[in-house]
């Protein structure tokens, strides 16, 4: 294994992602095109330049509304993936424990969450974050428990023998075998929660929420038929969503460099 | 000239999967046996003999229906709660996430020893594996062959008087294979530890040992004894002389009739 020169790797990630680059170029330029020449009404689609400019003149507001729903999500994502966790190690300890939650879990993880906000709100205050952060919390907490007791349970069964042959008591087993094991697929459930968490926090501020959040000037812009104000703030939310991600995708780099899904970019 | 105690023994073992099911099935039938220490025993027999179970016997990773297993003089339990053995598997079990070194320390940490005297160790073993070099390596940087290597130094890092190994060239090439071999043979006779070793090759039985038990077909008994008195060291000369094909022929007959006992 020779480890490639610096100026080398770069040259190569460029290379990666200009395709990618390209078309998103690409499709800002046809959508900008076709607006002007079909002459699209700016109530169904308002160009990217209208979006910008918009962008420009809101973007105080929108730094205040998109940091006020960031934390929303964040600490929904951090409650639902501790309990997540905590639930998960409970229950991968004791298998009677295991197999009497997890068919709730798996079923709990396909009902739409969301559609409680608008009883979540009734239960903690319209404009009380907690409310928010609370169906995000619970919207993360299912694919966060059921991959990490998959991570702690799907364990290669010579692996245990050998830990068995070497006298290995239960907690050495899961410090050294479960818990690495499991790392892999609690990251992934982090990558479907951050996305989650983002889409859950503005989502359930449509059913109503503090004026200083995202998802409420989102619905209020639209409303006053403020089109391309409505669009900047949907882009701050990607933006934030798209953050968050990477900021996962990069943790895992860091936590797990290992794993294959993380060494395989060579 | 004193007797010594057998390393290893069975006395009238039986081993039973899912007994009084419909899928109950007879793995081994009256298996008595002594493994002097020092020597390099094979078990070789038709697949689905009961050659492995009968390591894992030894090994206390499954336990017998009827009868008594003894390592060292002691239950097979309390020889595997004492760390008195090594084993090595068909594939290397290496832990991805260890570096070839620290997979190679392993059983050395869920002993306790300290971490100065682990390192130490692990230099020593991957130099007798002779995968110096290799230390901050991490598995999949690894070929077969190598990370079956790694694979043996873990099971010598507690230094144990018992190796028991499960096909561990099963999976390599025939050129990795006779290396490997050579490599054994030479691990054997520096550490001078007892080997248990079960595999479906007879070259390789021969090889190595110093007895081979040939199995019969199920349910697996111990068919019949053969011992190998070729000189040691043993080398590329060793596959050449009339004694080794005379071993090999006996070994093979032996085979033929376990298998006809099936069919």
């Amino acid at each position: 294994m020779v480890a490639p020169r610096p100026g080398v790797q770069l040259v190569t990630r460029i290379r990666r992602f200009a395709p990618a680059l390209v078309l998103f170029v690409a499709v800002l330029f046809l959508w900008e095109l076709a607006i002007r020449l079909f002459d699209v009404q700016q109530f169904l689609l308002p160009a990217p330049s209208v979006i910008a400019a918009a962008f420009a003149q809101n973007l105080d507001r929108l730094l205040f509304v998109g940091w006020f729903t960031t934390k929303e999500a964040l600490g929904g994502f951090l409650i639902g993936c501790t309990a997540g966790i905590v639930v998960a190690f409970a229950t991968a300890r004791w298998s009677t424990m295991s197999q009497t939650l997890m068919p709730f879990a798996i079923a709990a993880n396909s009902v739409p969450i969301i559609a409680f906000a608008p009883i979540v709100n009734n239960w903690f205050g319209v404009d009380n974050p907690l409310s928010k952060m609370l169906i995000v919390a619970v919207i993360v907490f299912f694919p966060m428990m059921i991959n990490t007791v998959r991570g702690l349970t799907l364990v290669d069964p010579a692996a245990l023998e050998l830990m068995r042959a070497n006298a290995a008591s239960e907690l050495q087993v899961l410090l050294k075998l479960r818990v690495p094991n499991a790392l892999p697929y609690m990251f992934n459930a982090f990558k479907v929660a951050a996305t989650l968490s983002m889409i859950g926090a503005v989502v359930s501020e449509y059913f109503g929420g503090s004026r200083s959040a995202l998802g409420i000037f989102i619905t209020q812009e639209a409303a006053q038929f403020r089109f391309a104000n409505a669009w900047s703030a949907i882009i701050v939310a990607s933006i934030v969503g798209i953050t968050f991600y990477l900021a996962v995708l990069l943790a895992e780099r860091l936590a797990i460099p290992w794993h294959s899904s993380v060494r395989s970019h060579d | 000239m004193t007797v010594q105690a057998p390393i290893v023994s069975f006395a009238g073992v039986n081993k039973i999967f899912n007994p009084g099911s419909a899928k109950e099935t007879v793995a081994l039938r009256d298996i008595n046996l002594a493994i002097e220490a020092g020597s390099f025993v094979s078990v070789i027999g038709p697949s689905g003999c009961g050659k492995s179970t009968l390591l894992r016997l030894v090994g206390d990773l499954i336990q017998p229906t009827a009868g008594e297993v003894q390592v060292k003089g002691k239950p097979a339990r309390q020889a595997r709660l004492n760390q008195d053995y090594g084993i090595v598997f068909q594939a290397p079990v290496l832990f991805e996430w260890r570096s070839i070194l620290k997979n190679i320390q392993l059983p050395m940490e869920l002993r306790g020893t300290t971490p100065a005297e682990r390192d130490k160790r692990a230099r020593e073993l991957l130099g007798l594996v002779e995968l110096t070099g290799f230390e901050r390596h991490y598995p999949w940087q690894l070929s077969g062959g190598m990370q079956q290597r790694a694979s043996i130094a873990r099971a010598l890092a507690i230094q144990p008087e018992l190796l028991l190994m499960d096909e561990p060239f099963g999976a390599l090439d025939e050129m990795t294979r006779e290396r490997m071999n050579m490599e054994l043979h030479n691990i054997w006779r520096q550490t001078g530890t007892t080997v248990l070793f079960v595999t479906h090759s007879i070259p390789e039985a021969v090889f190595l040992s110093t007895r081979i038990l040939v199995m019969s077909a199920r349910p697996g008994e111990i068919m019949h004894v053969v011992e190998v008195n070729l000189p040691v060291p043993r080398g590329e000369h060793t596959r050449a002389e009339a004694a080794y094909f005379e071993v090999e022929r006996e070994v093979r007959e032996w085979l033929r009739r376990a298998q006809g006992y099936s069919s």
